[in-house]
């Protein structure tokens, strides 16, 4: 079976005939749009898959393969929106899913890191960061910054705080907080946080993927 | 004001007027218009000159209504069952409106008519229509047998009823939906009351007084969700209830 996590910017792709085989990532622009896979989850996905899983239902059921506890809020910050799942006692609580005003984060970030040639492991976590509520909104932040004499690197850096702290708001301010996606590579992002982060990778939802595999079974037709 | 109404007249209704005017409005044959809902197709933002563009979707609907649906009277109600956020907008209305009689009502209304389609299995956008339907009339719903809840729908008829369409048709409805068709849109005990057995969804439109109650009815529900909508759903709320659902064991509805 072919498995699928369609990304905005990358696609996740595991095919679990291949044993051992780890999943693979490729840049959504460098997609064969003839391509079929067996079920996707994602952006986009529904167009290529014969079994469609939603987004938040695969990173929930990804979450309740990867995290041993009953109680958990897991965030999921992609290219293009932010999502949450928060469950107590074993059951689903709360959810969310941020595609406007959460929209575009973590694409911006990747887009800054190449245009200004950063490294996002050299970068300190600043004091102080921007209000940004979106990716496209927090541009401006930098931009003044910089105008006004800060550093390009350190502009960034609050940038991207202000995201993790966006995002850590928007999941409900959790002590503990499990991450999901691109972003977990990101040693400053994930520094950036206020409270005791964990991050899973990028390949829960493919994880999630599993777990409807397993509800449904080898013949999702 | 001329007090009389007959079958000539044209005239609104926003919210659940009392009984007593809906049966005035009835004997009268007069064309009746619930102004709640999207009558006239413009778009939200043909309202924004008169409210702003960050208030209830349902009360931007009314205006847009009121502004072009050339009426003879309005009947909004203001009481203890709406809000004051059509309080306001009767205010408005009568300033805008010169022509047409604003009469601001307070339903306070205490019989219980039922709440058989509340309860009855039926695709939930159905039953959600017949009883916006009711509104208009002061027959109680058709009879109806109960069946057993899988999931429960909290809330208001949303301004956007494609919301509904995820929901199974075993989903009992709560909250002011189901004041509406018991006909006491002022009972608060009826409106908190939610099944803390089946999986439920707490709905409010964006910008209403009733998120508030919404959001704490779904802390307090073991399996409750809330969810705010403005003018129309958008992918992500219906995601939402589709995972809420699926996760809580319930099958959604196709769609």
């Amino acid at each position: 079976m072919l498995l699928a996590d369609f990304g905005t910017s990358y696609i996740k792709l595991l095919d679990t005939a291949q044993e051992g085989a780890g999943p693979r990532i490729i840049p959504t622009r460098d997609f064969d749009r003839n391509w079929r896979v067996d079920i996707a989850t994602g952006h986009n996905g529904r167009k290529y898959a014969d079994y469609y899983v939603n987004e938040l239902t695969a990173l929930a059921r990804g979450g309740e393969r990867l995290i041993r506890e009953d109680c958990y809020t897991l965030l999921d910050c992609g290219s293009r929106d932010i999502k949450f799942v928060r469950y107590e006692h074993g059951q689903v609580k709360d959810m969310g899913w941020n595609a406007e005003c959460g929209a575009s984060m973590g694409f911006t970030i990747e887009l800054l890191e190449k245009y200004y040639d950063l490294d996002f492991a050299s970068l300190a976590v600043p004091a102080l960061s921007f209000s940004v509520t979106c990716g496209v909104l927090g541009m401006s932040h930098i931009f003044d910054a910089v105008i006004n004499g800060q550093s390009e690197s350190e502009a960034v850096a609050r940038f991207v705080k202000g995201i993790a702290l966006n995002a850590y708001n928007f999941a409900g301010k959790p002590d503990r907080l499990y991450l999901s996606g691109g972003l977990c590579a990101n040693p400053l992002f994930i520094r950036s946080f206020p409270c005791n982060l964990v991050p899973l990778g990028r390949f829960v939802l493919l994880e999630g993927l599993k777990g409807a595999l397993a509800l449904i079974g080898e013949h999702p037709h | 004001m001329d007090t009389v109404i007959n079958d000539t007249m044209r005239v609104g209704i926003v919210g659940i007027p009392s009984l007593s005017i809906i049966g005035m409005l009835e004997e009268s044959g007069a064309q009746v218009f619930d102004l709640d809902e999207p009558i006239i197709r413009k778009d939200i933002d043909a309202a924004s000159p008169y409210l702003p563009q960050v208030y209830c979707a349902i009360l931007r609907t009314v205006m847009i209504n009121a502004m072009a649906l050339d009426l003879d009277r309005i009947y909004i109600d203001v009481g203890p069952g709406k809000c004051d956020s059509a309080l306001h907008t009767a205010t408005i209305l009568a300033d805008l409106l010169p022509g047409t009689a604003i009469i601001p009502t307070r339903n306070q209304d205490s019989v219980n008519f039922g709440t058989p389609l509340c309860r009855t299995k039926m695709p939930l956008i159905d039953r959600m229509s017949a009883i916006t339907a009711a509104v208009r009339k002061t027959k109680p719903a058709v009879e109806a047998p109960p069946c057993l809840p899988t999931a429960g729908f909290w809330g208001v008829p949303p301004r956007d009823f494609s919301l509904l369409t995820l929901f199974p048709d075993t989903t009992h409805i709560y909250g002011w939906a189901r004041c509406m068709e018991n006909k006491t849109p002022d009972n608060k005990e009826l409106e908190e009351h939610y099944n803390p057995e089946v999986p439920t969804v707490f709905f409010a439109q964006s910008f209403c007084a009733k998120t508030a109650l919404a959001q704490h009815l779904a802390r307090r529900h073991p399996r409750g969700l809330y969810l705010d909508c403005d003018v129309t759903v958008g992918n992500s709320a219906k995601a939402k209830i589709q995972a809420f659902l699926e996760l809580s064991g319930v099958r959604c509805a196709p769609r």
